[in-house]
């Protein structure tokens, strides 16, 4: 907490804010970190798996085998949110089940899950893309942003 | 709702039921040399569609062979066609990261040593697989250079496709 912040607290609250700090648990931040990693990995390692499997099998190169790649990611990550078992892999590796791409079936299905008592429309319609709505949003901007910075750098002959 | 063991046993059956179709037929790969192309480097042999065309064999050899010079690749495939040479070839892993500078490279070596030849550069591992693939089943005699042919343009368009 920043001084000036802790400056404008009542004495009641400072020592408050001490007796809290006492009996705070410690974040576990290195362990946290290296189980998303660790989880984080394993998604990536079964996505490319994936990759190379449309690769092999199918006519995808490896430019166009990330379409069905991440589709059949997504699919899988919310048959896993329906039976209830990304909710463990969630638990126990944070973000590094929330970062991948599987990470967002998990809040769709998670949300639509959460509002289906409120009805199919109002409820799992309305709030299906809740949680997952500021994700293609902040997406959709962002890759705007970049093709306008490379159409930019093309346009000025740097690339 | 499905309980936890439920959930694996039904995974396991999506798995088993994509996977067992796949390594029963391997969908159409003839040869363990493609088959293992993706993993390993298989150095496949030159060729060109058609032949009999003594010239266009040479081409492919005198290609593979500047192309395999460069030390960032480890494998390369090569296929003359009646307009277009095919160059697949693959980059050494921790070389990846130059990827484009490779691509240039190649194709400036090329165009300064053949400028009359057209050719089609990929690293594509996909590329890759099927021109192994097609120089695979170009060793049979029976079949036909027009298929052969024919082929090779698929994997050019395959190529080109972006999304």
């Amino acid at each position: 907490m920043g001084d000036k912040k802790k400056q404008k607290m009542t004495p009641e609250q400072q020592q408050y804010q001490q007796l809290e700090q006492k009996h705070e648990l410690k974040r576990p931040v290195v362990k946290n970190c290296i189980k998303a990693f660790l989880v984080g990995g394993l998604i990536c390692t079964i996505g490319q798996a994936i990759t190379y499997f449309y690769i092999y099998f199918f006519n995808f190169t490896e430019q166009t085998a990330g379409n069905p790649t991440v589709a059949t990611m997504i699919f899988l990550s919310m048959l896993l949110t329906g039976f209830g078992v990304y909710d463990h892999i969630g638990q126990f590796a944070g973000a590094g089940s929330a970062v991948p791409v599987t990470g967002f079936g998990n809040s769709v299905i998670s949300a639509a899950i959460e509002h289906r008592t409120e009805g199919f429309v109002l409820g799992v319609g309305g709030n299906m893309f809740k949680l997952a709505g500021s994700v293609i949003l902040f997406g959709v901007f962002a890759a705007f942003v970049v093709a306008l910075v490379k159409t930019l750098l093309i346009m000025m002959g740097v690339l | 709702m499905m309980n936890m063991k439920q959930a694996v046993k039904f995974l396991a059956i999506l798995i088993m039921l994509g996977a067992g179709p796949a390594g029963c037929t391997s969908f159409g790969k003839t040869s363990p040399e493609s088959r293992a192309s993706m993993i390993q480097s298989v150095n496949p042999d030159p060729g060109a569609t058609n032949d009999l065309e003594e010239k266009d064999i040479k081409l492919a050899k005198k290609v593979k062979k500047d192309i395999a010079a460069l030390d960032e690749i480890y494998d390369v495939a090569v296929i003359a066609g009646k307009k277009e040479v095919l160059v697949a070839y693959k980059v050494k892993h921790l070389k990846r990261f130059g990827m484009k500078r490779i691509e240039k490279e190649i194709n400036k070596k090329l165009e300064k040593n053949y400028p009359d030849e057209d050719f089609i550069v990929s690293s594509d591992y996909k590329i890759f697989i099927e021109a192994v693939e097609l120089r695979e089943r170009m060793k049979d005699p029976s079949f036909p250079d027009k298929k052969a042919e024919e082929q090779l343009q698929r994997i050019i368009s395959l190529k080109k496709e972006l999304t």
